[in-house]
């Protein structure tokens, strides 16, 4: 079993629905954002590439790959970050977690690893999203956990269920019936830094 | 105190490997040994003042380590896209730095060749020093300090860090024990062939401890910067540059105080050696970089970035710091003991510049460098959006990290200096 998304860049319209999803969900630190979608167009944010008439203009969501080769899990001291021989999901423990960041150094996603650089902050003062997320640690990595409390319930990832677009799509990459491993097999797609030999779970649709 | 004791006698250009005057040390040696035994605990006012003020600034240093704790690492500069900063600088520079000292005390007796006359107890000494701050260094990067213990309980022995603090580890203990074997060894109670044995051993963990430090970095394919083979034999070249650097400067200073004598021929050897350490350095550089640019590629970004981007004051000041300091060692009218104290001076400044250089680039260069949300814990200076980031510097320490690094770097010189006041560290033979 291999989970992964496939994530369909020509439905995305960079909504930022799946961002914002994720961090009510996992009741996400003041900050602190697993999921983040991405310009893929000119310098700033939401700007196209190119000059007019001749722009273009799509998005990219990264979150954590879920590498089947992860950079992250083979540097961890500690081992508190691993990948679940089960599903493929690389996970964290917040508890084991020393903060030396060595993981963030390996990983090439840039920005997909976060620390906890102060005590958690919330904008309003009660836990919001789902009550058996881990509680978020200072001096701690963290990252997207691919909303493990919901696939322990047999749901889906948030930012899966509440994509607007219906551009993103979550399965079992190994089983070839599945959704994902449809997608990936008749769309043509991509992974992200593929060169880097880490074999991202995640494919995007082009 | 003042008066320096450099002799004036003409040197030959020639380095001296033979076994030669062995006699003459042993008497010098026998005259050294009835000094010593007057002088239990050496030292004026001076080193009374430096251990004291070294000691208030590692107790200031500890105080802003538990505000930084407390208040949260959000007081340091550092940030998710530039993760590390200073203090893991400063480890790769005081690893660095840890090396000469065992280096050049270990050669000479693991080779069977002449040594850089009694210096060497001070020399490992230093590297005992320098091995604790490097230590302390990355205690002080920790997110989770008291959960250092699971380092133990929970290796992941695949993890370059732990292989990292486990030869660490090893070369302070080591080192603690070939200078506790030297002592012994004059004493008559450690057989030289056993001192011998254990100089050997020192010497391949010194190799192995900056290896190994550069494979925390070398070995991560996802940064341009770090990634290459050259990393680990550069590492040691580095280390060798700086640590001669420092224990030539230490060597000078003590004689200088009339702790130990540093004869002329020695130092010119050592500055010979420092030389030759300094152009082997700058030839990975340039072999580095022409790897990098040749292509036109992805690894041209790295070339400018040192050479006209925002990491070009570091790299500028290490190439032209480098050539002045070889130029020094090399030029025979240059090698006066001023002018080798500067040269030692700029080859430290620029590893401490190359360092800089190494850790900042990893980070300079982004892989995803698409625009997207940005917050204040993304990146350091993340007002500006992320271009506006990586415009300059990414990374700046703030003046709580500069306290925190000036605090460790106290600790390692309240340890040399207790050690030259308490510890029988003075020239016997050699």
């Amino acid at each position: 079993m291999r989970y992964g998304f496939a994530i369909d860049t020509k439905r995305c319209i960079g909504c930022h629905t799946c961002s914002v999803a994720c961090r009510i969900e996992n009741n996400l630190p003041t900050g602190v954002w697993w999921n983040r979608a991405l310009t893929d167009g000119g310098e700033h944010m939401d700007t196209p590439a190119g000059e007019f008439p001749n722009v273009s203009m799509s998005y990219v969501t990264v979150a954590c790959q879920h590498c089947e080769n992860p950079a992250c899990v083979k540097v961890c001291p500690v081992g508190a970050t691993y990948k679940d021989p089960e599903t493929g999901v690389v996970r964290q423990d917040y508890d084991k977690c020393i903060g030396c960041r060595m993981c963030m150094g390996a990983c090439p996603y840039t920005g997909v690893r976060s620390f906890n650089w102060e005590e958690p902050q919330h904008v309003i003062d009660f836990p919001v999203g789902d009550a058996e997320v881990p509680e978020h640690q200072k001096h701690v990595v963290e990252k997207c956990t691919m909303c493990w409390h919901r696939l322990a319930k047999g749901e889906q990832p948030m930012c899966v269920t509440t994509c607007l677009a219906r551009a993103r799509f979550w399965g079992d990459l190994d089983d070839p019936s599945s959704e994902v491993a449809t997608l990936v097999r008749e769309r043509s797609s991509k992974q992200l830094l593929a060169e880097e030999g880490t074999n991202p779970s995640v494919y995007y649709l082009v | 105190m003042t008066n320096m004791q450099f002799s004036d006698v003409a040197v030959s250009d020639e380095m001296d490997f033979s076994e030669g005057g062995r006699e003459a040390a042993s008497a010098a040696g026998r005259s050294a040994e009835r000094a010593k035994e007057k002088a239990q605990a050496w030292g004026g006012a001076a080193l009374n003042a430096v251990i004291g003020v070294s000691g208030v600034l590692t107790v200031a240093g500890v105080a802003l380590w538990g505000i930084q704790l407390s208040g949260g690492m959000v007081q340091t500069a550092m940030r998710n896209l530039d993760s590390w900063g200073l203090y893991i600088t400063m480890f790769m520079f005081f690893v660095g730095l840890s090396a000469g000292g065992l280096i050049i005390s270990s050669v000479p007796k693991a080779f069977g060749i002449k040594g850089f006359g009694g210096i060497s107890k001070v020399a490992v000494y230093s590297s005992i020093a320098c091995t604790v701050a490097a230590i302390g260094f990355v205690v002080v990067d920790l997110g989770q300090p008291v959960r250092l213990w699971e380092l133990f309980a929970y290796s992941n022995l695949g993890s370059p860090l732990m292989w990292d603090i486990v030869v660490l580890g090893t070369y302070l203990i080591l080192s603690c024990v070939y200078l506790w074997a030297q002592v012994q060894s004059e004493k008559g109670k450690v057989s030289a062939a056993a001192l011998r044995v254990i100089s050997v051993i020192a010497l391949v963990c010194a190799v192995l401890v900056h290896s190994v430090t550069a494979w925390i970095f070398g070995l991560q394919v996802g940064r341009e910067m770090w990634h290459t083979a050259l990393l680990a034999p550069w590492f040691v070249s580095s280390a060798l540059v700086c640590g001669t650097g420092l224990v030539m400067l230490v060597c000078m200073g003590l004689s200088k105080a009339g702790y130990l004598e540093f004869s002329r021929e020695n130092l010119v050897k050592l500055a010979k050696l420092l030389g030759a350490f300094v152009c082997v350095d700058l030839y990975f550089f340039g072999c580095d970089l022409l790897t990098e640019a040749f292509p036109a590629a992805g690894g041209m970004e790295v070339v400018t970035m040192l050479v006209s981007g925002p990491l070009a004051p570091f790299f500028w000041v290490e190439i032209i710091g480098c050539i002045l300091c070889a130029a020094v060692c090399f030029v025979p009218s240059l090698r006066k003991p001023g002018l080798l104290a500067v040269g030692a001076v700029l080859a430290i400044a620029g590893i401490f510049c190359k360092r800089v250089q190494l850790l900042v680039g990893g980070f300079q260069l982004t892989n995803l460098d698409m625009p997207g949300p940005v917050t204040s814990l993304s990146v350091t200076n993340w007002e500006s959006g992320f271009s506006g980031a990586y415009s300059g510097l990414v990374y700046w320490p703030t003046p709580l990290e500069f306290g925190v690094a000036l605090g460790v770097v106290a600790l390692a010189v309240l340890i040399f200096c207790l050690g030259v006041k308490f510890l029988p560290l003075r020239p016997k033979e050699d």
